[in-house]
């Protein structure tokens, strides 16, 4: 099955390890990811705090894109171009007359039903049709996780239909209990890791991060386990600052949901690339890697 | 700033009408519940302003006030204020829409480098359609290094390089950061209607 596919900038850049998962697990999933032509920047929150026209003219060429290759649905597995994207093409349809004046200048306009989907609820699809129990058959037993969803899977600032729920989300965690896994329930899996502020105003945001890493620690978790990009590079890149100014002791490696997904389907760390983030996350997965892995029960 | 809000009925209409029409948000629905201020991410950080008493500023018309305060340039965005809301304001549209406000109305930024960061984002993304994490930075940190200068603060200077150099060595180790040019050709379209629009 062929799928629209979004990376978004950060997947090409920072966080294309993510990129590069996606495309190794949807493939074994037997889903085709296939990356939109030329597409451009979604604006992220930035374009909603400084112009509200390019915040939705930006996503609203990808969608125009996306809609003319025939296909039905678009994977954006980034949380920021996700939610952009989801709210311009429902902001859009309520607002004719926007869309009418953003579609006079594009070369592919928007028009049609058209799906845009987050990762988990493609993700969720293949647990539906067995395809992901069937291709995982590994199960990384070490690992006892929290899922972290933050703001963008759930929170919108536009009536659109939320795919999971606002204040509990369960997508990831339904993911993992089916391979096998006990994800921790805890308090801070909806919280905000402060996005950009860890860049313009990093107090604010050491703070939020510190509390999120507090409460997983408590409930005893030895991982966290993101969707999305600028979460999971913020919780990552700046552990040691933030764990240190507030006296946390612990730390623990931020892995992507593909990355776990990724292990149980017999793909190996490099393969994955898990070497790549600032905490080590690899020793989670050493004894798949030694033992050639205990069967999942 | 007092906790008493003084009602400027000759501004009260215009401003609040501005706000509602711009943010899409009802601001007559609050009746001051104040969830969403039990629910702000960063309601440490802001003071007195919660989301709930900014909405109340902009009915009573103290434009002053509401374009410049802590709460309208810490907001992170996180929209638990508005998802928690039992009258569905989103007030994260609120403190998006006044930032926006308040640049039209010439008024320096309560946070310069906020300003900076979201300003260079959009601009590195129109300009080659595709934002370049570290254009986009270079941009940034020029924009503050030359408030800094201006403001002689020297040493912001040095702990600005020294906390971008120590996080961009350790990208580098991880080849998390990318050296390679991103761009989309389609970026005139953008750019065509973006100019018909400003017109």
């Amino acid at each position: 099955m062929d799928i629209a596919y979004y990376p978004g900038c950060s997947l090409k850049q920072s966080s294309s390890l993510y990129d590069h998962q996606n495309r190794l697990i949807f493939e074994r999933l037997g889903i085709h990811l296939r990356e939109i032509d030329d597409w451009n920047c979604c604006g992220a929150t930035s374009a909603g705090k400084t112009d509200d026209f390019l915040a939705m003219a930006m996503p609203a060429r990808n969608l125009g894109i996306a809609m003319s290759t025939g296909l039905k649905e678009m994977v954006i597995p980034c949380s920021a171009c996700y939610s952009r994207t989801l709210v311009a093409q429902k902001y859009l349809d309520h607002h004719e007359d926007l869309k009418e004046e953003i579609n006079s200048g594009l070369a592919q306009k928007i028009k049609g039903e058209f799906k845009v989907s987050s990762i988990l609820e493609v993700l969720l699809k293949t647990l539906e049709t067995g395809t992901l129990l069937e291709k995982a058959v590994k199960k990384p037993s070490l690992l006892k996780p929290v899922c972290y969803y933050g703001c963008m899977m759930t929170r919108f600032p536009f009536d659109v239909p939320v795919p999971d729920d606002a204040e509990n989300p369960q997508g990831m965690e339904t993911l993992l209990k089916a391979i096998g896994l006990q994800p921790i329930d805890w308090n801070y899996k909806t919280n905000c890791c402060g996005a950009s502020a860890a860049v313009n105003e990093p107090e604010t945001a050491m703070n939020l991060m510190g509390k999120i890493m507090k409460d997983a620690v408590s409930m005893g978790a030895n991982c966290m386990v993101v969707t999305c990009p600028m979460c999971q590079l913020n919780l990552d890149a700046h552990q040691n600052t933030f764990c240190r100014d507030q006296g946390i002791m612990e730390r623990l490696p931020v892995l992507f949901i593909t990355e776990v997904l990724g292990m149980a389907m017999n793909f190996s760390v490099e393969d994955l690339q898990i070497d790549r983030h600032f905490v080590d996350a690899t020793g989670l997965f050493r004894e798949l890697e030694e033992t050639g892995a205990e069967k999942k029960s | 700033m007092t906790a008493a809000l003084a009602f400027k009925p000759e501004k009260a209409r215009t401003f609040a009408k501005e706000v509602m029409e711009r943010s899409g948000q009802n601001l007559v629905a609050c009746y001051q519940c104040r969830r969403c201020a039990g629910a702000c991410s960063v309601g440490e950080e802001t003071g007195y302003i919660t989301p709930d008493r900014l909405i109340r500023m902009i009915l009573t018309g103290d434009q002053e006030n509401a374009l410049n305060n802590e709460l309208v340039w810490k907001c992170v965005s996180c929209y638990t204020c508005g998802t928690r809301c039992p009258n569905e304001i989103q007030t994260g549209r609120i403190t998006e829409t006044l930032k926006k406000m308040a640049k039209e109305a010439h008024q320096a930024p309560l946070q310069p480098q906020i300003a900076h960061f979201h300003d260079a984002f959009v601009h590195s993304g129109l300009r080659w359609g595709r934002v370049n994490e570290m254009e986009f930075m270079a941009f940034y940190e020029l924009r503050n290094m030359i408030d800094h200068v201006k403001g002689k603060k020297f040493g912001a200077i040095f702990n600005e390089i020294k906390t971008q150099s120590t996080l961009a060595l350790s990208m580098m180790r991880l080849k998390r950061m990318h050296f390679g040019f991103l761009s989309a050709k389609g970026r005139q379209e953008i750019k065509r209607l973006y100019k018909k629009k400003k017109k």
